[in-house]
């Protein structure tokens, strides 16, 4: 096994945290004024747009608007400028496509869309600095935006990633833990239902790590909601407050 | 809980990119003190009252070593006298960075809990940590890291002890400091003035009140040191001493050498017969490069590996083909001997072989060496020259002062460097093992040298065998079959008591026949995972020496429950097969069961009632049955090209009393012993087929590679000598002309040839099934497709494997991750091969011991055969034994020599009109030689052929004592070829 | 050109000193009553009431809604709008009105030119473009809402009609106070219109004439630049004020208004002083009530 040790026997990962611990989370609401919603998030050192769009009309016509909820688009990217070397196109590569499928799906399954009929709700989010989990990040920036733009949720959409290294399943891992460390599994939950809204495992992880894997996955997204929340509360407290002295 | 900082790294990888890691600083990383009450630990490592006597720090304290300290000294902190000591993270990063072995050492110190050694994450402390400035060199940051960690803990400890002193309202608590060793005395110098206390190794070990002799062990590495910083000053005289040897290329200059292809990056293996040549196997190529002469070995030891560059054509050579043992007895000497290594031999035969050097070392492969010390003649002085047994590895200097008590007694040496200007590689005192010539001493070396683990099994280990009484439950009953009706039996060698493997035979109503291979259920006691399968992993085998088993798990296993003894309930998991008559397959299954073995026979047993006519019980019957189909079984593999092959095996008679061996006997074959192997073989395919249907990715298989028909030239050439052809296309011819290479007169010519053929083939290996094509899963021994090993669970790991890989495809166990890792199914085999080759050596090893040991002080004539002609010397193979050994042509005393002539084309000897060839028969004199302390080898003298001058008169008939003898253990059938 | 850097955007720290306010965010439950009806923002599950957006709980007898702090504009009869056309249709234009879905403006509910009471023909549908083409901009009256939650928009009213000159000013649609009237002529020499949708339409002060020809003739005469400079700041006070949060309305736009003219208009592009401007304001404004 050469190479770096991504746990150390004293139970220390490679950045000093310990296998539960997440990174450091910070977000903001309500970026942009021109979008509905917007959000930014940094996850460590992985940072995230978000905005949202809508509901408004369906573009497209009435081809697209579906007659009996609203219609999600999403479109994730990457900045150029987001990885060591830097990317060729921000977006439309196979793994963009992906994964704004997987966000799309991951959102369909949170977002009250009966509620909109022929409508359309856009979800753009951009990677601004890459360092592990991005999915994870575009999905809670996401949330914060769709928040921010006060379309109805069932509930938070929170996403966490886990590694697995030598038998101890690692939460939130970052880019040096998912390019080094074998399986890497992304969950994104609704935190209060224990509801999972998408679930992903890139390489083989035997059957019996699976549910310890997922624990750690489902508690990292559980911390992840508290983290938003508080920040969404703190958010929606100091609006209100303006609003009400005015 | 998370206090967060960033820093920037940058690396270089083709281009340059900027890499951002985030760094944690941590407040809840803990001292591990007991003295200290502010941290919140659970279990403090570091005692309250460290006791260590020294002179120089006459107070309790702890150790803190930096890396230097840690890479070169890692014996001295082995050392049970060490204990509390902290490691940095630090540290250890930049010592396993610089050395995995110390790296492994260090960790398994670290889990012994009695050494009481902490580990303390100073990277990640908010107090311990700081940036590296700008213009710092890694060294220096790294240095500064340690001082300021080592601060820390001594104003910690400080601030501990006033707390501490505060609540138990008295001072009486001196409190205890800390010590940092280093070997870096700017750095020493620059602690010092922080206000630390910081001492050199020398000058702590030296104080050490309690053990002296530890400075022994001490490692050379100052002048290593010394030599560097001269280097680096560009001064190319050492004190007047001359430089022997060339530089090696920087690890950058390798890098960028080996990138762009004008240096090859191999392992160096030194010849065991020349120490001045030694060969380099390029990774990912067939052809190995020759290195000759001490000089363009460049100080590689056996095992490196190295760079090295292709000398131009003209100055390529081959091998010399003499037998040439560093003789040198002082270091003067050997520099004389130096350049004589290089200029002996300046002809350049015609059949060179691509010739190299070595211009650098990539990885050290150095380990501890057994060994003794070379006598000499000052006995009082410190600098001693080590010889270890074995003979690839160089001399090796050490200093001791307890030199005149290291006489005649096995010691371990560590190499700590080889400086360019010293003849021998510097190294270290160890560890003493025994005396010379104890048997016990000796078995130890032997396990030593080849990596065997024989401690006992550790309480851990044993927590997890089965509590006794044992007995088999309801549930055990209902989830395996039950076949103790069935008539079974065992065919084992004599004194066999971990029987692995039973049988049985009978007949159907359909008139064919069922029969049935029951091996021990092994995997049921053993579960994945937990300490006895890691123990049993470890070992990988059963090593069977002369005297002596050392089991692969715990007796109570091996020789109890999983030994399938006569008339006891035992598990098993069963293969049975449905025949016809003509021994065709009809059906396969597979299943764990509970059998009753009727008996425990011995071949010879088992022979003798198949041959009893009167005899006509059911388990007779079934032997019967059994053997009748072996033979058509046996047949048939024949047909496809299976090969006979030879090895010689015997076996000593021993003393009950001394244990000494008093008799040597060749091991006997028996039709029943094939009958056994030939149903083995049958199971472990049908498993081997059965595993690799239900995981194509990751069954543990056995394969033994079709060898090129360029490796059989040696004994094709000797053969031809003989008149004899050989045909070495296919395994199929090759059988066929063994078949018939017979001379009539000279019987033991034929096991000979198959001797010699069966060491010009590798040997087989255990291999993942996903990481091969299925073609190259052949077995070319067997002539068979796919094959493994199931057969043996109880003294081979990979049976294991096997086992659990089977029970799950018939859905009797579950499976578990690394089972289904193809990765670490590979790097289980690649474990097991190294341990199951290991454990023939040694195995081999105790033979010759034995051998020895057996004609110490006696003189015997013996009947022998030539199997290699060589510049000056024949080796010379005695059935009787079982042994090889060299005849030298051209001994010690000069005036010999020039009496036989060398025929380097058709490899011949000849003095006056007798000739030595390949093959011939000669009559050897055979003496224990005990001149040389450190290889007591047998010397040869020829007998017949006469030559005058040269050849001794045979001895007198000596009456061979009678003396009750005891078996020893014996070693079970090697089955399925090697 | 003196170019100003502005720093992000820094939030200040209100100090609350609020009512317990009950603020819920997604996926909390709110009450599990079964007593209490559903209102918006929230949802049923498992026989408990859950906010469905974040915002703070509003109670009205028995119906329980959660109004979350921005959404798009939820249209209700009687509101008056201001809207883009996006589309010419069918005897009805589609209009944009920062609603989820495009309003439709019929052509049976404008006023044509040339009588109230005008029989729509056929020619009337071929000259809609005519009338409203793609990107005009209209203000307008919710009259109905359909089921879908489309809105129908009419023009029947004088008031209402094709907007000429001016400025449009997007705010969250929350912060339109709600008021008896939504057309204001502001004593510095601005019109103003505060649709409830959001959008805030700054204007000239309107002549008498323009209301002629049923408000589908756009006055295209240049506006003074006292006029001009008059509206750019009501717009900045305007942007300012949303950006703070402060309510919209009549009375806050025009204290703004005074309280920025210290100012002038380049300066009132700082952040810092719009804040200061904003707090003004404020202060003003709560010591009237």
């Amino acid at each position: 096994m050469a190479g770096i040790e991504l746990l150390s026997d004293q139970g220390f990962r490679v950045d000093g945290r310990r296998p539960h611990e997440l990174r450091k989370i910070q977000c903001r609401m309500g970026v942009f004024r021109q979008a509905d919603g917007s959000a930014y998030i940094e996850q460590g050192n992985t940072r995230a747009l978000a905005t949202v769009y809508g509901p408004h009309e369906a573009s497209g016509g009435r081809v697209r608007a579906q007659h009996d909820r609203v219609t999600i688009n999403c479109q994730y990217s990457m900045a150029t400028f987001s990885t060591g070397e830097r990317k060729k196109r921000p977006m439309g590569d196979r793994k963009s496509q992906e994964m704004s499928q997987n966000l799309q799906r991951t959102f369909e399954a949170a977002i009250m869309t009966q509620l909109y009929p022929r409508s359309q709700i856009d979800i753009y989010v951009q990677v601004l600095q890459a360092d592990g989990g991005n999915y994870c990040a575009c999905v809670n920036a996401a949330t914060l935006a769709i928040i921010d733009a006060g379309i109805p949720m069932r509930d938070y959409v929170c996403a966490c990633s886990a590694g697995f290294v030598s038998d101890t399943p690692l939460v939130d891992i970052s880019y040096l833990e998912e390019s080094l460390g074998g399986p890497d599994m992304i969950v994104a939950l609704l935190p209060k239902s224990e509801q999972i809204a998408l679930f992903q495992l890139n390489s083989r992880l035997h059957a019996d790590h699976l549910s310890k894997v997922l624990d750690m996955a489902t508690k990292g997204c559980k911390d992840i909601h508290t983290v938003l929340d508080g920040a969404v509360r703190d958010h929606v407290s100091e609006v209100t407050d303006s609003m009400a002295r005015s | 809980m998370l206090t967060s900082k960033s820093f920037v790294k940058k690396t270089k990888r083709g281009s340059v990119i900027k890499v951002v890691r985030e760094h944690y600083l941590r407040d809840d990383i803990w001292c591990g003190s007991e003295v200290c009450d502010i941290c919140l630990q659970e279990a403090p490592v570091l005692e309250r009252h460290p006791q260590i006597d020294s002179d120089l720090c006459d107070f309790p304290h702890y150790v803190l070593p930096d890396t230097n300290v840690l890479l070169h000294q890692i014996d001295i902190l082995e050392d049970n006298i060490i204990k509390n000591v902290i490691l940095l993270q630090t540290v250890q990063q930049e010592a396993k960075h610089r050395s995995l072995p110390v790296h492994k050492r260090m960790r398994d110190i670290i889990a012994n809990t009695d050494k009481k050694f902490y580990v303390f994450t100073n990277e990640h402390h908010k107090e311990t940590y700081s940036e590296r400035k700008p213009g710092e060199s890694p060294n220096d940051y790294s240095d500064r890291l340690i001082r300021q960690a080592a601060k820390w803990y001594k104003d910690h400890l400080e601030r501990a002890r006033k707390q501490g002193s505060k609540v138990t309202d008295g001072d009486d608590e001196s409190g205890v400091s800390v010590v940092l060793l280093t070997n870096d005395m700017a750095n020493r110098d620059k602690a010092r003035e922080d206000g630390m206390l910081a001492y050199t190794v020398h000058e702590y070990v030296k104080s050490l009140i309690a053990k002296p002799e530890l400075i022994d062990r001490l490692a050379q590495i100052t002048s290593a040191e010394n030599e560097r910083k001269k280097r680096d000053s560009d001064i190319s005289s050492d004190g007047g001493r001359k430089v022997l040897f060339p530089e090696h290329m920087s690890a950058t200059q390798l890098q960028s050498a080996v990138k762009n292809g004008t240096v090859k990056q191999g392992t160096f293996h030194a010849s065991s017969e020349n120490f001045r040549e030694g060969h380099v196997s390029i990774h990912g190529e067939e052809q190995m490069i020759f290195i000759k002469g001490l000089a363009n070995q460049n100080r590689a030891v056996n095992g490196d590996i190295v760079a090295i560059v292709i000398l131009p054509k003209h100055q390529w050579t081959c091998p010399s083909s003499v037998v040439a043992v560093d003789k040198a007895d002082k270091e003067e000497e050997g520099e004389k001997d130096f350049e004589e290594g290089e200029n002996s031999d300046s002809s350049r035969p015609a059949n060179s072989q691509p010739t190299g050097k070595v211009v650098g070392i990539v990885k050290r492969n150095w380990r501890p060496y057994c060994g003794v010390l070379q006598p000499s003649n000052n006995m009082e002085g410190t600098r001693h020259l080590f010889m270890a047994a074995e003979k690839k590895i160089p001399k090796i200097r050490i200093e001791t002062r307890q030199a005149a008590s290291l006489q005649g007694q096995r010691i371990i040496v560590s190499i700590d460097s080889w400086p360019r200007n010293s003849r021998y590689p510097m190294g270290h005192f160890v560890r003493l093992l025994g005396e010379i010539g104890d048997r016990d001493t000796e078995n130890e070396v032997l396990l030593l040298e080849h990596d065997v683990p024989h401690l006992p099994f550790s309480e851990s280990v044993l927590s997890f065998l089965p509590k006794m009484p044992w007995g088999i439950t309801e549930e055990d009953v209902k989830v395996r079959e039950d076949l103790r009706h069935l008539d079974i039996c065992s065919v084992d060698p004599p004194g066999c008591t971990d029987i692995d493997d039973a049988l049985h035979c009978r007949e159907l109503d359909n008139g064919n026949l069922e029969v049935g291979v029951h091996i021990a259920d092994v995997t049921h006691f053993i579960r994945p995972g937990n300490a006895l399968d890691d123990e049993a992993f470890n070992r990988g085998t059963t090593v069977y020496l002369v005297d002596k088993r050392i089991d692969m798990v715990p007796e109570l296993l091996s020789s109890n429950l999983c030994s399938l003894r006569g008339n006891e309930e035992r598990f098993a998991f069963t293969c049975i097969w449905e025949v016809t008559h003509k021994a065709e397959i009809v059906s396969t299954r597979f299943t764990k069961s509970i059998i009753c073995s009727r008996a425990a026979f011995t071949y010879e047993e088992a022979q003798l009632r198949i041959d009893d006519k009167s005899m006509n019980d059911n388990v007779t019957l079934g032997l019967r049955g059994l053997n009748r189909l072996a033979k058509i079984l046996k047949q048939k593999r024949l047909d496809n090209g299976a090969l006979v092959l030879a090895s010689p095996e015997i076996r000593f008679s021993m003393d009950s009393e001394t244990h000494d061996p008093i008799e040597v006997q060749q091991k006997e074959m028996r039709e029943t012993n094939s009958m056994v192997e030939e149903f083995m073989l049958l199971a472990n395919i049908s498993v081997a087929k059965k595993i690799h249907e239900e995981f194509p990715q990751c069954a543990t298989l056995r394969r033994h590679p079709t060898p090129s028909p360029s490796s059989y030239e040696p004994v094709i050439k000797a053969a031809l000598a003989k008149g004899v052809e050989l045909e070495v296309d296919s395994g199929h011819a090759l059988a066929q002309s063994l078949d018939k290479a017979v001379i009539p007169d000279e019987p033991f010519f034929n096991n000979l040839l198959r001797m010699m053929t069966t060491r010009c083939m590798t040997q087989a290996l255990y291999f993942s099934s996903g990481t091969l094509p299925f073609e190259d899963f052949f077995h070319y021994g067997l002539a068979a497709p796919i094959y493994t090993h199931f057969t043996s669970p109880i003294r081979r790991y990979s049976d294991i494997l096997v086992h659990r890989a089977l029970a799950v495809a018939i859905h009797a166990d579950q499976s578990y991750p690394s089972l289904l890792d193809k990765q670490n199914v590979q790097t289980m085999c690649n474990h097991m091969n190294i341990r199951h080759r290991m454990a023939q050596y040694a195995g081999r090893a105790s033979v010759a011991l034995h051998t020895q040991i057996f004609l110490k002080d006696k003189i015997l004539d013996e009947e022998g055969f030539i199997i290699f002609v060589r510049k000056n010397a024949v080796q010379v193979f005695i059935p009787k034994y079982g042994f090889e050994g060299t005849l030298f042509l051209r001994g010690p005393d000069k005036d010999k020599d020039g009496l036989f002539k060398y025929n380097e084309e058709e490899c011949t000897q000849s003095a006056g009109n007798v000739t030595l060839r390949g093959f011939d028969k000669v009559r050897v004199q055979i003496s224990a030689e005990t001149s040389n302390i450190q290889h007591q080898k047998l010397r040869m003298k020829l007998v017949e052929p006469k030559v005058s001058g040269f050849s001794v008169d045979p001895q007198p008939a000596e009456p061979t004592r009678e003396v009750e003898s005891q078996p020893p253990p014996t070693k079970k059938q090697r089955r399925g070829g090697p | 050109m003196a170019t100003y850097i502005r720093p992000a955007r820094k939030r200040k720290c209100s100090k609350t000193i609020q009512e317990p306010k009950r603020l819920v965010t997604p996926g909390d439950v709110i009450t599990s009553d079964t007593d209490f009806m559903r209102g918006h923002g929230t949802y049923m599950e498992e026989d408990k009431l859950h906010a469905s957006v974040a915002g703070v709980v509003e109670t009205v007898n028995k119906l329980i809604c959660v109004k979350p702090l921005k959404t798009r504009y939820n249209g209700e009869v009687g509101d008056v709008v201001i809207g883009r056309i996006t589309e010419v249709g069918q005897k009805r234009w589609k209009v944009d009105t920062n609603s989820r879905l495009n309003s439709a403006l019929m052509l049976s509910a404008v006023n044509l030119p040339g009588g109230e009471l005008r029989r729509r023909s056929a020619e009337d549908e071929l000259l809609m473009r005519e009338y409203l083409a793609e990107g005009d901009l209209i203000s307008a009256e919710v009259q109905s809402v359909f089921s879908d939650g489309a809105l129908s928009i009419h023009t029947r009213s004088l008031k209402y009609g094709k907007l000429g000159q001016g400025v449009l000013v997007t705010v969250s649609p929350s912060l339109i106070k709600r008021r008896k009237t939504h057309f204001h002529n502001l004593t510095c020499g601005a019109s103003i219109i505060l649709g409830n949708n959001g959008y805030v339409w700054i204007s000239p002060m309107a002549g008498a004439e323009e209301e002629e020809g049923g408000g589908f003739i756009q006055n295209l005469e240049p506006v003074l630049l006292s006029d001009r400079e008059v509206m750019t700041r009501l717009k900045n006070c305007i942007v300012g004020l949303a950006e703070y949060r402060m309510m919209l309305y009549d009375t806050s736009i025009l204290y703004t208004y005074e309280a920025s003219l210290k100012y002038t208009l380049e300066e009132l592009l700082k952040p810092e002083l719009m804040e200061e401007v904003v707090e003004d304001t404020r202060r003003r404004l709560e010591q009237e009530t």
